[in-house]
């Protein structure tokens, strides 16, 4: 295999009419959401390399290309000289060095130029639309390249014309697929690398390679993202905020201020590992409608974000008699059964209790120190039994919206609530298993890397059951 | 690996984060894929500490934590001096219990070992009460001497609390170990300075062959190497002392020679049991420190993520320029028409057959008195021709969906040439009844605006 990634990389043009949604195929193909694209035809007017990198080396390359815009002038040059079928490809060559400096045909230079360096032709049309007899000049054009081809149905709008397009493809690409870059299928994208395989018999490895990669990131980037999320809960469950305060007594605003603090950093521990699960699905340029941590102004700590996301009482109470009673019967267990099973039969009374009334608030707080006059007035681990699973909620939701959308898509993504999202990856099974090590967080204890590796397989599992 | 490391790497995590791309190509250029993570770390810590500003804070509390131990150390080891001269003060008038100086330099020794022992069980605890009753306490109290700017320093570092508390234990070893070289320094000091009579004495009810016993099991490690070392039954039931009476008894001054040689197994005892044990327990400790140093430096937060980049092949899809695009600036277009108008001179279609030209008149209820198609699977040639005979005012459809080409473009600029008005209609599909959408109107209407001809109209119908 090692020779044969040696050979010259495999090269692939996406060309076609302007406006057709070649930049959104490179965009999702290359998952770049930089790619500018917009509904104005002519917004590509360079090509641009997108180079599929394995530290430093390409594996293929992708080239963005501007739309033809005088398919018909190329095309009159180029039967101007008559020349046989085995010399086409020289005709090409011949008018992109007589009109390298020509404006007029600078677009066509773009786009032909990657061709006539090696690149396979990717020909883009919208099936949506009717199918059109001046796309046969471009057709004829790139036929004249003798460059290996396929064509690729997008489906920008509503209706389906891919029938006849297809019929009119067929006579002059030899793979004629669709290809939805909204979409983030992986198996879509892996169906095209296999097409574009096909093309030419020396670029099957390095294609099959880069599906290898591509298959191998996207569990990378799942472990990644459940790591961040345990990290995220673990930390935030066992913050604590420390504030100083000077004279005898605590005011009521030295409190307020200690809870703000507390808010506040517990809101940017979950901004910044919202970021970095940006940053790490290659969505750097994201722009939300809301601020990035508001979900439709329900902030972290409202009550809309604990009744969309978090546990119900019921379910709350449920955990903590099932987490209680567990406890209680390990000691039931210790006295071989001599304590008549009360043991279990506190453990539940007690879990339920503090889960019910432990329902709301968010810690206590403490006044500690006395030296110099100083004192602090401290808040956390975090106490409510609820919030690890808001705060679960909102970010495999935050996650399973950043992994779902395409590089493609332009524009602000809306965080909508979706009620029924909980139920998608919250069972009784895993809500006693993810009890267990919320226990172990909030009760400020040195976590070991063992607990922390199990709880991260957890959120991958719950994660794996939404992306 | 040392805690200098430790804290570098704490640092260039904290504030000198480097992309996936440098620290995979560190990994490929030096070739660490094959090693340990541990030396991955430690590879890339060397490489990079120079970016920190120097004075680095390693080598701050490092300094810091050698001043505290030179100070306690040195204080340990007065102390273990001033101790064994307490010990093995002696007027002349009575005999110097051996006992006490037994328990100073064995069996507190042991005791303590033993505490060390069980704090390093329970080192992975935050919170041990064994741990801070430690020197700790006093290192703390050290550093509160410090500068303003020092204490400062060390308040920045967060320090992982399993390192802590075995640097502690650590400490706490040498310290113990200084303390019993003082002891045994003063011994020596004294034996070689001063005559000195050891005895033993005890208010429990010990016959000297059980203290033989007890002893000759005490002095088992060094019996076979220093035999002399070992007290005889003899020389333990001369030296048993009462204190009863005032004057010392006559066989104890007759033998007074034989009571100084309890030296050498004083001295053997805190060789072995103050020094040699605790040592092993310094070395054990400084054992356990080291997997702690280990532990910490995978569990800093950053760590993995920098492994995962280091071992990961960095996959990279994005285009490395910067991509330049065609702005344009938008204003209304002037020339816009919200109906069509019933009579044109010509009717022409681009790219669209006449049979399309024909409906579209008819559905638009226009009527001309000719119709052609233009563009399409039109040569040029045959487009020339056409344009060439165009005049009077004429009406251009073009599908709505398609985007202007500057094809289109070059042919409408042709048309202006020969005729008075040219009305552009783009038109939608069939299926849309003709229609087009507000977005397809606005692209052409910017499209006409680059143009800006007086001839030229838009006619908007939606």
């Amino acid at each position: 295999m090692s020779h044969q990634l040696t050979a010259p990389h495999p090269k692939f043009a996406v060309v076609g009419h302007p406006n057709k949604g070649k930049s959104s195929i490179v965009a999702s193909l290359a998952q770049d959401d930089t790619v500018q694209i917009s509904d104005t035809p002519g917004t590509t007017i360079k090509s641009r390399s997108f180079p599929l990198r394995m530290d430093g080396e390409i594996i293929y390359e992708l080239f963005d290309t501007p739309g033809f815009q005088r398919a018909r002038s190329v095309l009159a040059w180029l039967e101007k000289h008559d020349v046989p079928a085995h010399k086409r490809a020289e005709a090409v060559e011949a008018f992109i060095n007589t009109h390298r400096e020509n404006e007029r045909f600078s677009d066509e230079i773009e786009l032909l130029t990657p061709i006539m360096e090696g690149a396979g032709i990717i020909y883009v049309v919208d099936g949506s639309k009717p199918y059109g007899e001046e796309y046969e000049a471009e057709m004829e054009i790139l036929r004249w390249t003798g460059q290996p081809s396929m064509a690729l149905i997008n489906h920008i709008g509503e209706n389906d014309y891919s029938q006849e397009w297809r019929r009119a493809l067929e006579q002059y690409f030899r793979i004629v697929r669709e290809y939805d870059p909204m979409e983030t299928d992986p198996q879509q994208q892996v169906l095209l690398l296999e097409s574009m395989a096909q093309l030419d018999e020396s670029w099957r490895v390095p294609l099959k390679h880069s599906i290898v990669l591509f298959e191998g990131r996207r569990d990378q980037k799942l472990e990644q993202s459940a790591k961040t999320i345990a990290h995220l809960v673990q930390s935030m469950l066992s913050h604590l905020e420390q504030f100083r305060f000077s004279g005898e007594d605590v005011e009521d605003t030295d409190r307020q201020k200690l809870l703000k603090n507390y808010q506040q950093h517990l809101r940017a521990l979950e901004q910044k590992s919202q970021k970095f699960i940006e940053q790490l699905w290659s969505h750097q340029h994201l722009q939300k409608e809301q601020e990035s941590l508001l979900f439709e102004g329900v902030d972290l700590f409202s009550k809309e974000s604990a009744s969309i996301f978090g546990l119900s009482r019921q379910e709350m109470v449920v955990t903590g008699v099932t987490g209680g009673a567990v406890t209680g019967a390990g000691i039931d267990l210790l006295f071989a059964g001599h304590t008549l099973l009360l043991g279990g039969a506190i453990g539940a009374v007690v879990g339920g209790v503090g889960a019910y009334f432990g329902f709301d608030e968010l810690s206590g707080i403490k006044v500690l120190g006395k030296t110099l006059g100083k004192r602090y007035l401290e808040m956390g681990p975090m106490e409510n039994r609820n919030f690890p699973y808001i705060l679960l909620g909102r970010s495999l939701y935050h996650l399973h919206k950043v992994a779902a959308r395409s590089h493609a898509k332009r524009g602000a993504v809306t965080l909508t609530m979706d009620e029924t999202f909980k139920e998608k990856w919250l069972d009784d099974q895993s809500r006693k298993s993810l009890e267990k090590f919320h226990k172990r967080f909030r009760s400020g204890d040195e976590i070991s890397s063992g607990e922390i590796q199990a709880y991260e397989a957890l959120v991958l599992a719950c994660l794996k059951k939404i992306v | 690996m040392n805690l200098r490391s430790y804290i570098d790497l704490y640092q260039l995590l904290d504030g000198h984060a480097l992309t996936h791309e440098e620290n995979r190509a560190f990994a490929l250029k030096n070739d660490l894929q094959a090693q340990s993570s541990l030396r991955m770390l430690l590879a890339w810590v060397r490489a990079h500490q120079n970016s920190l500003s120097s004075p680095a804070q390693s080598a701050k509390f490092c300094k810091y934590l050698y001043i505290v131990s030179l100070v306690l150390g040195v204080l340990a080891l007065v102390l273990g001096v001033m101790t064994g001269i307490g010990l093995l003060s002696y007027s002349g008038k009575e005999p110097v219990n051996l006992i006490y100086f037994l328990a100073v330099a064995a069996f507190i020794p042991l005791f303590t070992m033993l505490l060390a022992l069980f704090s390093m069980l329970r080192a992975n605890q935050a919170q041990s009460l064994l741990i801070h009753i430690s020197p700790a306490y006093w290192m703390e109290k050290i550093v509160g001497f410090f500068s303003q700017e020092a204490r400062a320093a060390l308040s920045k570092l967060t320090i992982n609390p399993l390192l802590l508390n075995w640097l502690v234990i650590k400490r706490s070893q040498l310290l113990a170990l200084l303390f019993a070289i003082g002891l045994l320094l003063a011994l020596l000091g004294i034996v070689a300075t001063k005559d000195i009579a050891f005895a033993w004495s005890t208010t429990i009810q010990v016959s000297p062959k059980q203290f033989h016993t007890f002893l000759e099991t005490l002095s088992w490690p060094w019996s076979s190497l220093f035999p002399s070392a070992v007290p005889s039954v003899d020389l333990i039931t001369q030296s048993q002392y009462f204190r009863l009476g005032e004057t010392l008894d006559s066989g104890m001054v007759a033998n007074a020679a034989r009571l100084g040689e309890w030296w050498k197994f004083l001295a053997c005892a805190t060789l072995f049991y103050a020094i040699v044990v605790r040592f092993g327990m310094w070395l054990l400790a400084s054992f356990g420190f080291h997997q702690a140093l280990k532990e910490s430096l995978m569990s800093l937060e950053g760590v993995e993520r920098l492994l995962f980049e280091m071992n990961t092949p960095l996959v990279t899809t994005t285009a490395p320029k910067q991509e330049i695009v065609f702005a344009q600036e938008i204003h209304q277009y002037s020339r816009v028409l919200q109906t069509v108008d019933p009579h044109y001179k010509t009717t022409l279609g681009w790219a669209m057959s006449k049979n399309d030209i024909v409906i579209l008149n008819d559905s638009m209820q226009v009527s001309s008195e000719c119709v052609f198609d233009i563009g399409g699977t039109n040569t040029l040639y045959e487009d020339e021709k056409i344009i060439s005979g165009l005049q009077g005012e004429v009406l251009l459809y073009v599908k709505s969906w398609e985007p202007p080409t500057m094809d289109m473009m070059d042919a409408l600029l042709a048309i202006i040439t020969q005729v008075d008005k040219i009305t552009l209609l783009p038109t939608g599909t069939k299926e849309d009844g003709y229609i087009p959408t507000s977005r397809e109107l606005n692209i052409w209407e910017r499209k006409i605006q680059t143009l800006n001809h007086p001839k030229v109209w838009l006619c908007r119908i939606n």
